[in-house]
């Protein structure tokens, strides 16, 4: 149980920022994730906690001390990678000793700890096996024990479930969170994948491009983007770009306008909705004031409990709108044109050059 | 993610990065550089000058022996290609009996001194060969076995394994679902092979090939047994250094730097058609051997094993020679051990030598091998990018050339080895070295790096990680990269000849000069010594590799 302190990390090679002036906290006991897309810098800073990457600026500190340049040896810091990283040529009860072995604990300590470990992440019996005998899941499983077997401070994992396949990947994704939870141990955990780091942080920090976005709770960065690129990345998001604004910010788009005063002095602006938040006509009403408008529906895709219509308004702007539950009702047919309603308590505005979240409510 | 560019820590790597450079200073650089500079001197007032190229190049004499390495280097390919590329696509695309024999009886041959070859096809197809009158009768009339003949026959059957070997694993990595696929779009048989088949295997195929030219300029031993009144490069360059009356460094030095450009041509050409070689597909499916309709059969089993067997035949011969009947130099009736009991008595200390050097030369080589593939394979630095093309001069530069270097490089203070044990050594080593390299940087590339950081992150200190859990992984490699080193060492022949002194002859020197003086007996019973010991090398690699032939390639 640790806090971890990450101020002003930079890190650049050549012609390229990989880190660029990362400032965080993590909260003792917490389970925060790094998420973005590949080459947004995630696992370098992952590394560069672990000991495996040295950062050019900023420092790193574990609760309050300064660790920059403590070897990544005696950081006592569990890691979990992406390929499980197992020893090939040792077998289960060996792997997992191995970080008790070099720090030299007594024989019967280990072997108590190991069984222990095992049985904790439910390999319980397979001790005495090789690496390929099991399977990808099991690997991982054997590695997460490893990692946790040495109580180590922090947990880093560095996309631990993207080798699985989907259904093992939801299974150790919940067992993970569970553990996590029970041990009470400060995790670090990178992924590219949005819908994992919703399910399983307590808090997530989106980065792009060596930049962190926005660092919040899952609802609050799903519900409430910092930028452009946090409402594109999570979830599907519904983008209007360069919206004419007229004086006062009055704005030019749909019937109706719509006075926004959070717009004055705009000119233009970046509109944002999720499919999910896009009212029908027909459907349900909206509560509270609108933007109102008409699309021609071009497709529509049957999902079982859900639907997607995708409609085309005004020519050109391609909109995506979800129906809940579409086996309970009649669906509109390709060419049939629809009216559409975008509340204004769930649009989002982003500054038209820089991405910005406008935050429309007062 | 972002490539890790790691940085130049004072730790373990480090030092082994500074005992590198050292050693290929010492052992590479400046030696190619002393006979670099011999080239542009005057060999009598010291004076710089240009006149050794002038004549190399200008003269008659050195462009005709600069017509024959390249005559040499394409026929030897060619005739590798012509052998290798069916025997590679009847062995993978066909049931053939005894695959695995024919795929060992090719590296043993591809292994065994080419030099063993071309004396034993003298035996065979001199002027009173034992071949040549039988095949005389049943109407096959042979040109002379001294010129081109008994060479490009030499270099063929040498190394057509190369272009077997790779060719073949390549085929085997082609999904048969691309073939299919051209069937299904309307493509013959034919049509198939030469627009399908032939482009996705023709990076294996020319790698193979342009390694079988620079093998074949290089080499000394053969032109010079089999090569009668054909000079190439590597023998004119010999013959200048060591000729007593008209000794000339300048010029010998000349004709070597012409030979290093011509191999370096062609290795370049070799490295860039591996370059864009292009990665094998997902392997859904792996490719199934057909069976062939009887006739069709016997023909390809016949193919197939009549050029394994003629690859295998100078070594049969060299053996069966060995256990003949022998009076001092001439051979009687009967057979006996009388060439074993002659070399136990005139020539032991030739064996222990060869056997000695080897090992000692094979022992550093793995050990600085192993670290210097480390380096290569983990650190993705400028300095490691440095290393992997420094290590492929020794590839590059023939044995002659490096034998000529060391001597004129090695006998001056504080370095003055030549004429010693350990400039042989030294030699082996440097020439060998990159094998363990790329040995050990090639298995490691198959381990994991997240798996010796997981040690790290687990309490191991980076060295202790690296013997903990790196190393036992890569012993199979290291193991089969010292074998490979063994053979290669133990066989040397060209760099040997130009730096031993009597009492530190080596078995392939000892073969040479016995074939030279016409005592065949004895070069046989220690060319069967040698292949005896080449082939219980090969077995053990087989055995630590799991049956690999591409370990030879």
């Amino acid at each position: 149980m640790a806090r971890v302190d990450l101020q002003h990390i930079g890190k650049s090679y050549p012609g390229l920022k990989a880190l660029d002036d990362i400032d965080l906290v993590v909260n003792s006991g917490e389970f925060f994730t790094l998420l973005g897309p590949s080459g947004c810098g995630k696992t370098t800073l992952l590394r560069t906690i672990a000991g495996f990457n040295r950062h050019d600026s900023g420092q790193v500190l574990i609760d309050g001390r300064r660790i920059d340049n403590m070897p990544a040896h005696r950081r006592n810091i569990g890691m979990v990678y992406q390929d499980y990283a197992i020893f090939p040529h040792m077998t289960v009860a060996d792997n997992i000793a191995f970080g008790l072995v070099t720090r030299h604990r007594p024989r019967r300590e280990i072997a108590e700890r190991v069984t222990r470990a095992l049985d904790l992440v439910q390999l319980g019996g397979h001790a005495d096996r090789m690496p390929h005998e099991l399977s990808g899941g099991q690997q991982q499983r054997v590695a997460l024990a490893r990692a946790m077997v040495i109580n180590p401070q922090i947990l880093l994992m560095d996309e631990p479930l993207s080798n699985l396949d989907a259904k093992l990947r939801v299974e150790l994704r919940d067992d993970i969170r569970d553990l996590q939870r029970s041990l009470g141990i400060t995790t670090i955990y990178v992924t590219h994948d949005q819908e994992e780091a919703l399910v399983i942080s307590d808090r997530i920090c989106v980065m792009q491009s060596g930049r962190v976005h926005q660092i919040g709770s899952p609802h609050e960065v799903y519900s409430r983007p910092a930028t452009l690129f946090v409402a594109s990345f999570i979830g599907a998001m519904n983008v209007i770009p360069d919206v004419p604004v007229g004086t006062g910010g009055t704005l030019q788009f749909g019937t109706g306008l719509q006075l926004l005063p959070a717009l004055a002095g705009r000119t233009s602006v970046t509109l944002a909705i999720r499919p999910e938040n896009v009212i029908l006509s027909g459907r349900d009403a909206a509560d509270g004031p609108a933007i109102a408008l008409e699309g021609d529906v071009n497709k529509v895709t049957f999902a079982g409990r859900e639907a997607f219509y995708r409609l085309t308004c005004g020519g050109t702007l391609q909109i995506l709108a979800h129906v809940y539950r579409p086996d309970q009702r009649q669906l509109e047919g390709v060419g049939t044109r629809l009216g559409l309603a975008f509340p204004l308590a769930r649009l989002h505005a982003f500054d038209a050059a820089d991405g910005r979240r406008i935050d429309l409510a007062p | 993610m972002i490539a890790m560019i790691a940085r130049i820590r004072p730790d373990i790597w480090t030092v082994v990065l500074l005992l590198t450079l050292t050693v290929i200073a010492v052992l590479l650089v400046w030696p190619l550089a002393g006979i670099f500079t011999a080239s542009l001197t005057d060999n009598n007032s010291g004076e710089p000058t240009l006149a050794n190229y002038a004549r190399v190049l200008g003269h008659p004499f050195f462009q005709g022996a600069l017509i024959n390495s390249l005559i040499v280097g394409a026929g030897g390919m060619l005739g590798a290609a012509l052998l290798g590329i069916p025997l590679a696509v009847l062995t993978t695309r066909y049931v053939i009996v005894g695959r695995d024999l024919l795929a060992t009886l090719a590296v043993l041959a591809l292994v065994s001194p080419p030099f063993i070859g071309a004396y034993a096809w003298i035996m065979m197809l001199g002027q009173n060969g034992f071949l040549r009158a039988p095949l005389a009768d049943i109407g096959i009339s042979l040109p002379p076995i001294y010129g081109f003949f008994g060479i490009l026959l030499v270099f063929s059957l040498k190394f057509y394994p190369f272009v077997f070997l790779l060719t073949a694993s390549s085929l085997r990595t082609i999904n048969p679902s691309v073939e299919e696929a051209a069937e299904g779009l309307g493509a013959g048989a034919w049509h198939r092979f030469f627009r399908v088949t032939l482009p996705l295997v023709f990076p294996a195929v020319s790698a193979g090939a342009l390694l079988t030219f620079v093998l074949s300029i290089a080499d000394f031993g053969t032109p010079s047994i089999v090569g009668g009144r054909v000079r190439v490069l590597a023998t004119t360059a010999y013959n200048l250094f060591t000729s007593e009356m008209t000794g000339n460094p300048g010029l010998a030095s000349a004709t070597s730097v012409l030979l290093i450009v011509v191999s370096l041509v062609v290795v370049a050409l070799q490295r860039w058609s591996v370059g864009r070689r292009n990665v094998a597909g997902a392997m859904i499916r792996r490719p199934m051997p057909t069976r062939l309709g009887p006739i069709a059969s016997v023909v390809a089993h016949a193919v197939c094993y009549a050029i394994v067997l003629a690859s295998s035949l100078p070594s049969l011969v060299v053996i069966y020679t060995s256990f003949r009947k022998t009076s001092g130099p001439v051979f009687q009736p009967g057979f006996g051990l009388d060439s074993y009991a002659r070399i136990l008595r005139e020539v032991p200390q030739v064996i222990s030598n060869s056997a000695i050097y080897s090992l000692i030369a094979v022992t550093l080589i793995v050990i600085l091998g192993t670290l210097i593939g480390y380096i290569l394979a983990r650190r993705q630095t400028i300095m490691a990018g440095f290393l992997d093309g420094v290590l492929l001069v020794p590839y590059v530069v023939p044995g002659v050339v490096m034998g000529l270097a060391f001597v004129v490089t090695f006998n001056v203070r504080p370095l003055e080895i030549t004429g010693t044990a350990t400039i042989i050594v030294l030699m082996l080593f440097i020439r060998r070295l990159p094998y363990a390299v790329r040995a050990s940087a090639s298995i490691l590339r198959q381990i994991k790096g997240s798996i010796e950081e997981a040690a790290v992150s687990l309490g191991a200190a980076p060295g202790h990680a690296f013997f903990k859990v790196t190393l036992p992984l890569m012993l199979p490699g290291i193991v089969a990269g010292a074998l490979m080193s063994f053979i290669t060492a133990i066989n040397e022949l060209s760099s040997s000849l130009i730096l031993y002194v009597g009492r530190t002859m080596t078995m392939p020197v000892r073969i040479y000069l016995s074939v030279l003086d016409g005592e065949f007996g004895t070069a046989a019973a220690l060319s069967t010594i040698l292949l005896v010991t080449t082939g219980l090398a090969i077995y053990a690699v087989f055995w630590v590799s799991g049956r690999n032939e591409n370990a030879f390639v």
